[in-house]
């Protein structure tokens, strides 16, 4: 990384204070009514907790100041409000769900949640601050998609199997989940791809039939990428990763090139593969079959999705209330794994429809913003990447959103920034850093076009 | 920096065709939270599978039930862990307020009411604000239409014997009586301490104790079903009070025959050569002048005549009620009939047909409220903590003309007051007031006894209550529904009654 840190002039950012000092109000109230309903005093729900995050959001907020870079000042308030609702949901659910001991002291769920917030915050800011170059990404894609895919293989050979799923690789120590990662290096890597043969995606032409399609061997990428996510699937049994891989993907195609005929492919591949997935697993079907019906069997496999749509139920239009929700019956939560997999669920029976449809808004907003910052980017690889990275958490949140209100079938992904979990919210956190370093105009300028790449070039000359 | 000189178009505007999809993405999982937490929310809330119905099944007290006149009927106690449970008034209610318990789930109207008694359901606009009152639960209380008395004696009056009786307002359509025997003790299902044992031995009782005849047991009917066929052939106009048939005397002596089938009768003796009119043929419970009869309306209007009263359909009511029928429709002729032979047996309450004691109730009724059929209740009114909504009269149809209906009075009359139909329907007359009836004696073939029927109401002239009486296997119906039937129309008529 060169050039790091160049001649530094403080800069103030007054969006992002007044935006975080909204996120401070909203969260402080949305403690002490979490307080007003467990506690029954008017004072905020463990207020140490939320005093050290929103310390934390004001220290990145200083340190983005003193570093006067012209970055983007709306992401880091509305991944705030994320943050802060998951830290006010960990906090609100049983602390038995998840334990860490250090030494003496044993931290539950609501705790762990915040040293995980407060790692992906500091993360972020790191890389918006520091990162004022791209050629490590740019130059060395092959590199990525390698790592990307040894990943995948690693998890294979030494992946733990945790629900049917095998999903978590643990070396040592430290366990963590690589599809969040995986999701980054392979948006890094079709940015470096399309940009470079950009112009012989859209100007080439093979004709097949009355069809005109972008010369053939320039598929074999798409071809990679729908193998790889087969490839999730089935090593990794994980829906949610490969349908968040394939629809950034083909969404990726189409904003470098905008053929419409790739997409179109794409999506009957993507038929095509749903349908022998179908046709070879069972636990694919079993899926599809809970998510066309899942009151056929309320108590047994549609429990989760079920209980998930009677917590909308309960919230109605205003929720019941932080703290009101999630009745417990027999000690029991309603909703096994609401943590991971149905915070929108439990939010939207506490928070109601409005809650939701704000969560939602914010989540638009990043991907609002993250694309901006795609269309004005300086050349067609910044461009790209922005794009995609907005796109990781767009995407991956309406895949989870969707599970949970049965419009797709229930996949096992996070809702980015709000579910609990390390791996989700330090790989999200990367995204945040790059779109905030991508966001700043004033940095280093990308290197001269090369003019689509070298085989581009090899064609021109053999004209 | 992009050169000017490149040919290639910026990425703007397929990054903005991207926002747009994704922009209708998640306006789709609004879309999808709004109907969920909005359109489809009532009926998720009030599901037995919802945790908070659960939970606050077993920690808040359920609503009370109160009788016509203000009587406890159900009501609650705490056990040892601070779990409310079910205590009820009378086991002669249990038919028709059923139980609530942890373990066996609901019955009856703690069933029909479940979501009202418990607390949780009450009007949309109050559960939108749910959140902001301190007990998000209002219980609601029920009145009963039912009469706690009238219903004990209707349970005295059936004794160990197994039958169903059923009183109503025939003005109102408020169910006063709707008693079956047997019956069982709903509140040892419902504490916690009994529930088990009680209930695996209901399970195992042959005599069907769980099972509310009244509304859910179906019968044939014999000649009660006469009334119906009266209703039919006057409403369609195929005959008049005054038709007779110069076939039905002849017929007396050894049956009417039709298509080789042999009807029947009884009253020989009494009538001789007469040639009968409805009021004649409804006091002797002629069996060939209402099969002729039959044959007259045709199977279409007399199906469809009986649809008007009730058949063929769930009864709109509080209660689950189980379908009545002329004939199960299996054969090709008009109405659904098999031939001839099996509209004509129909039309004396024979073949194919079955009721519900509710159903026969409800005929009664409608001949008494002079044609019109009144939708019946069980509730009048719910009440909350600050608001009770009252529960009233409803017209269902107009079944025939306020004349027909009175000639179907009159005759009805006769069959309880004539001089051959008191041979009858011995002890249903109402001592001081003028009682309508019919009595029923439903063969079911082989060598058992026949169920006992009466239906009818009082006074003929200003009916106040109308009756069914059911007791299974007991005999002719002049003989045990029917004094059954003028004993509780009296006890219910008689001044304070």
């Amino acid at each position: 990384m060169p050039r790091v840190l160049g001649h530094i002039r403080p800069r103030m950012r007054w969006i992002e204070t007044q935006l975080l000092i909204l996120v401070a109000v909203a969260l402080s109230v949305g403690s002490i009514s979490l307080g007003l309903t467990l506690s029954g005093t008017i004072a905020p729900y463990e207020p140490v907790g939320l005093a050290i995050y929103l310390a934390t959001l004001g220290g990145a907020h200083l340190a983005q100041i003193l570093a006067g870079r012209r970055s983007d000042q709306v992401l880091l308030p509305v991944v705030g409000m994320l943050g802060g609702l998951s830290l006010l949901l960990m906090q609100r659910l049983p602390q038995d769900l998840v334990t860490l001991d250090i030494g003496e002291t044993t931290l539950g769920l609501g705790n762990v949640q915040l040293v995980w917030l407060v790692l992906a915050v500091v993360v972020a800011t790191t890389l918006g601050i520091v990162v004022r170059s791209d050629t490590w990404l740019r130059s060395y894609k092959y590199t990525w998609a390698a790592l990307g895919i040894g990943l995948l293989l690693l998890t294979f050979v030494f992946g733990a199997d945790v629900g049917g799923q095998r999903l978590t690789l643990r070396i040592g120590p430290i366990g963590g989940q690589p599809s969040e990662l995986l999701k980054v290096i392979l948006v890094v890597f079709l940015a470096g791809y399309l940009s470079e043969n950009r112009p012989l995606l859209i100007e080439q032409d093979t004709r097949l039939g009355p069809v005109r399609l972008p010369p053939l061997p320039y598929l074999a990428p798409m071809v990679a990428m729908w193998a790889i996510a087969l490839g999730i699937v089935v090593v990794q049994r994980d829906l949610g990763a490969a349908l968040l891989f394939f629809a950034v993907f083909l969404a990726l195609v189409y904003a470098a090139t905008g053929r419409v005929s790739l997409v179109i492919i794409g999506l009957l591949m993507f038929l095509a593969g749903s349908a022998i997935m179908a046709s070879l697993f069972e636990h694919v079907q079993a899926r599809v079959a809970i998510w066309i019906d899942p009151f056929a069997d309320p108590l047994g496999d549609g429990y989760q999705i079920v209980q998930s749509l009677h917590a909308f139920a309960r919230g109605g239009l205003l929720g019941m209330g932080f703290g009101n929700g999630l009745p417990e019956v027999g000690g029991r939560l309603p909703i096994p794994e609401v943590h991971t997999d149905f915070p929108l669920a439990a939010l939207g029976e506490e928070l109601g429809l409005i809650g939701v449809v704000a969560i939602l808004g914010l989540y638009l907003v990043i991907v609002e913003r993250g694309l901006r910052i795609g269309a004005s980017a300086a050349d067609d690889f910044r461009s790209i990447l922005a794009t995609g990275l907005a796109l990781v958490v767009g995407v991956q949140a309406f895949i989870i959103a969707a599970g949970n209100l049965k419009v797709l079938p229930l996949t096992g992904v996070t809702l980015p920034f709000i579910s609990y979990g390390g791996s989700s919210l330090l790989a999200n956190a990367v995204v945040v850093g790059l779109l905030l370093a991508l966001s700043d105009k004033g940095v280093e300028p990308p290197p001269p076009p090369s003019g689509g790449g070298w085989r581009w070039r090899l064609r021109r000359g053999s004209r | 920096m992009l050169s000017g000189t490149s040919r290639r178009r910026p990425l703007g505007r397929t990054i903005v065709h991207v926002a747009l999809v994704l922009s209708v993405a998640f306006g789709t999982l609004a879309g999808a939270a709004g109907y969920w937490a909005v359109v489809a929310a009532p009926g998720l809330v009030r599901s037995p599978y919802d945790p908070a119905v659960i939970s606050a099944a077993r920690t808040v007290p359920r609503g009370l039930i109160y009788d016509r006149d203000g009587e406890l009927l159900a009501s609650n106690e705490v056990d040892a862990n601070g779990e409310s449970y079910r205590v009820y008034r009378s086991r002669t209610m249990s038919q028709v307020i059923g139980y609530a318990s942890p373990r066996y789930g609901r019955a009856g109207l703690e069933l029909a009411y479940d979501a009202e008694l418990a607390g949780l359901a009450g009007d949309p606009m109050a559960d939108m604000f749910r959140k902001f009152v301190a007990d998000p639960y209002d219980p609601k209380d029920l009145t009963l239409t039912l009469s706690l008395p009238l219903q004990r004696a209707a349970a005295r009056a059936l004794g160990d014997r197994r039958g169903a009786v059923v009183m109503l307002d025939p003005t109102t359509g408020e169910v006063l009586a709707l008693a079956s025997s047997p019956t069982y003790d709903a509140s040892a299902i419902a504490n916690p301490a009994t529930a088990r044992e009680t209930f695996e031995a209901l399970l195992a009782d042959d005599r069907q104790p769980l099972l509310p005849r009244a509304t859910l047991g179906r019968y044939v009917p014999g000649s009660v079903f006469k009334i119906v066929t009266a209703v039919a052939g006057l409403g369609s106009g195929a005959v008049s009070p005054s038709t007779t048939y110069e076939a039905q005397p002849p017929a007396e002596e050894d049956g009417l025959l039709v298509e080789g089938f042999r009807i029947r009768d009884g009253h020989h003796p009494a009538t001789g050569d007469r040639e009968l009119d409805l009021v004649g043929a409804t006091e002797v419970s002629c069996n060939i002048w209402y099969a002729l009869t039959g044959l007259e309306i045709g199977g279409a209007d007399l199906v469809d005549y009986a649809a008007r009263l009730g058949f063929g359909a769930p009864i709109p009511f509080d209660l689950p009620t189980a379908v009545s029928q002329v004939t199960n429709g299996s054969g090709d002729e008009p109405g659904g009939f098999v031939d001839d032979v099996e509209l004509a047996n129909a039309a004396y309450g024979q073949a194919e047909t079955f009721v519900t004691p509710l159903q026969m109730a409800l005929v009664a009724a409608t001949v008494a409220n002079r044609g019109e059929l009144m939708r019946p209740r069980l509730v009048t009114a719910i009440s909350g903590r600050d608001r009770t909504r009252t529960i009233g009269p409803a017209s269902l149809r107009r079944v025939i003309d306020r004349s027909d209906a009175d000639a179907i009075t009159a005759a009805m009359v006769e069959a309880v007051e004539g001089d051959l139909g008191r041979g009858y329907t011995a002890g249903a007359d109402v001592r001081g007031v003028t009682t309508a009836g019919k009595s029923g004696t439903a063969e079911l073939g082989g060598s058992g006894e026949p169920h006992s029927w009466f239906i009818g109401f009082a006074p003929a002239e200003a009916p106040r209550v109308a009756i069914a009486v059911i007791v299974e296997q007991a005999g002719r119906g002049g003989e045990v529904a029917a004094p059954i039937a003028g004993d509780l129309m009296a006890t219910y008529l008689e001044p304070g009654g």
